[in-house]
């Protein structure tokens, strides 16, 4: 598999800080994968994605993107290959209209105007907010803006997208819509995908997940074997899968398999005790 | 407080032939001492309704009753202090509500704002932030500093300062971690407890089953459901046109119903589910 980030021994302390947010942290990050990234509040996740997109320095490690060290000389052209959706969209906003917004991005990388527009339609259109591309983004609900946020950054083609806590502010459907759509991009166009979440289920979604705890990596897998962890979970600000918590009330009287069960392993089980009896 | 919504209309855009409607008509009663949960689609109107509760929008035509006090179109924004004393509001974006150079200093202002003195206020901040889960260390950290996560906590320790009556909570979790936002609802249900109104708007159903008393579902600037959460999330109507989703517990149960397993009632929570199920597979074996 070809790395797409590479991380060695990185390590960053804001200024003014005792404790470093990133301690001595090795990572890699490979090509068309769908990593989770998972962990309590300041465990280090977004500076973590800052220092990946160059917004701040590491104080001594490194960070390849696409086989290049990353430095003050060749960051711009790293950053054209990431794409960064953040927690709070309300910072990211820059046009005076829906349109013009997601259009700013592309203006940046002198594309011609006409294909911009084309461009601009398509991104709304793919978060199904092409309805609003009159409207001034401030006067869009929080959901609409982050949907709106999403297309800004699909609009420019990026190769890697780092999903930073962008879906914690949409329903349930427009969760749903947003990941479906990041999946069948990260299928069709090779993206390589970095979410940062603390939904479990959103997880699911993921090759793998590793765990972040005091700026170090405490783990790293799949995801069942991540869920097998069950309520140990809660160490780390995760919750524990449903069926697990299910299966905890559901108790040992009755006969279901040890370990993480997926929800349709669940079902299927129970189904299975219900016609034996 | 009890707060009435009487034909509640807002439309953001009086002028245009579409009328952006936040609310349309919307009446209804969020009672004195409950725990209301409003739901609906990103758009839909929570966060404008509950704008009106203490007066930062005001209705384009009918009108809300918070406790004595009568919000209409014609309310001005003189002498608006004292309900918004009794009704403190945490934003859906934190960060637009802390301004101050230090936390301290932030969770002091409301205090004062109201006419606490200094020493008041800042007792007041320094018990908030531990109610939060923040220890005292973070009184002199710039809010700016802080991590989202971090970044909620004071603004909902900076709200608790000021010891509203009601407390409107817009996706007050999102951002939260899983443990964190456990403990953040915890807080909530122990503040109703001893005697406050929470009105908490949010995406989590499973939320809602666990700690609301009521709930209200907004769909297109209209109240389409207010009730029990037991009864609004077997509401078949909604669940038909899709305007609501279920709690994990009623999702699962419905899976299951489709083969052997029968729920008269979709439960909504863990060891409701739990214990329909143990009892459908122990009821025959042991009859
Ligand atoms: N601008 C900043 N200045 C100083 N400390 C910061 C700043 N941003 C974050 N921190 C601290 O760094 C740690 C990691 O924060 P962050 O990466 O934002 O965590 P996460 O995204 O996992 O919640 C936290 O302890 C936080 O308080
Ligand atoms: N300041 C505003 N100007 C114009 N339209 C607005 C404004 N604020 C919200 N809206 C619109 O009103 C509707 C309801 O928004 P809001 O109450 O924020 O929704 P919710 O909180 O349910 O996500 C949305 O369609 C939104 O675009
Ligand atoms: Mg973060
Ligand atoms: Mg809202």
């Amino acid at each position: 598999m070809e790395k797409i980030i590479s991380i060695k021994d990185l390590n960053y302390t804001y200024p003014d800080s005792q404790n470093a947010a990133i301690d001595h942290l090795t990572l890699d990050i490979y090509k068309n994968e769908w990593l989770s990234i998972v962990g309590k509040n300041g465990s280090g996740k977004s500076t973590l994605t800052k220092l990946i997109d160059g917004l701040i320095e590491a104080d001594s490690g490194t960070i390849a993107v696409d086989g290049q060290v990353i430095n003050e000389k060749n960051i711009w052209n790293a950053r054209t290959k990431i794409g960064i959706i953040f927690q709070n969209p309300d910072h990211q906003f820059v046009g005076a209209t829906v349109e013009d917004d997601v259009a700013f991005g592309l203006e940046n990388q002198g594309m011609p105007r006409e294909q911009m527009l084309k461009e601009v339609d398509h991104a709304l259109k793919l978060v199904k907010m092409a309805d609003f591309k009159k409207r001034d983004p401030q006067s869009l609900s929080g959901g609409q803006k982050q949907r709106v946020a999403i297309a800004g950054v699909l609009a420019t083609r990026p190769q890697i997208v780092i999903m930073d806590e962008s879906t914690s502010m949409l329903d349930p459907d427009g969760r749903k819509t947003v990941l479906d759509l990041i999946q069948q991009l990260r299928k069709e166009q090779d993206l390589t995908i970095i979410s940062i979440t603390h939904d479990i289920e959103e997880t699911e979604l993921s090759q793998r997940i590793v765990v972040l705890n005091s700026g170090k990596i405490v783990k790293d897998g799949k995801p069942d074997v991540i869920y097998n962890l069950g309520a140990d979970l809660q160490e780390y600000g995760l919750d524990e899968p449903f069926t697990s918590k299910l299966m905890s009330v559901l108790g040992k009287q009755l006969k279901l398999p040890d370990g993480y069960l997926s929800e349709g392993e669940l079902k299927n089980q129970l189904w299975k005790l219900h016609s034996n009896m | 407080m009890e707060i009435t919504f009487e034909h509640v209309t807002h439309s953001y855009d009086v002028n245009s032939p579409t009328a952006n409607l936040g609310l349309d008509d919307v009446s209804f009663t969020i009672k004195d001492k409950l725990f209301t949960a409003i739901v609906g689609q990103t758009g839909s109107g929570k966060s404008t309704l509950v704008r009106h509760i203490n007066a930062l929008l005001k209705p384009t035509s009918g009108s809300i009753k918070v406790g004595d006090r009568l919000l209409t179109p014609e309310t001005n924004n003189k002498n608006l202090k004292p309900l918004r004393k009794k009704i403190g509001m945490v934003f859906q974006f934190p960060e637009s509500q802390l301004f101050e150079e230090t936390v301290e200093k932030d969770i002091m202002f409301g205090p004062m704002n109201f006419g606490a003195t200094e020493e008041e206020a800042r007792t007041s901040a320094h018990k908030m932030i531990q109610l939060v889960g923040l220890d005292e260390s973070y009184l002199k950290k710039s809010p700016f500093d802080l991590s989202g996560g971090q970044m909620r906590r004071v603004a909902i320790a900076g709200v608790l300062a000021s010891d509203p009556e009601t407390i409107i909570l817009d996706e007050p979790t999102a951002g939260l971690d899983p443990v964190g936002r456990k403990e953040i609802m915890d807080l909530f249900k122990q503040l109703q407890a001893e005697g406050k109104t929470i009105i908490l708007i949010t995406h989590n159903m499973d939320d809602v089953a666990n700690y609301a008393d009521e709930m209200a579902v907004i769909h297109r600037g209209k109240l389409v459901a207010h009730g029990l959460p037991q009864e609004v999330f077997n509401n078949q109507e909604l669940l038909k046109d899709n305007l609501l989703t279920l709690p994990q517990s009623a999702e699962f149960a419905q899976d299951l119903a489709q083969k052997d397993f029968k729920f008269d009632q979709l439960p909504i929570t863990i060891a409701e589910l739990g214990a329909k199920i143990k009892q459908q597979l122990s009821g025959e074996t042991n009859g």
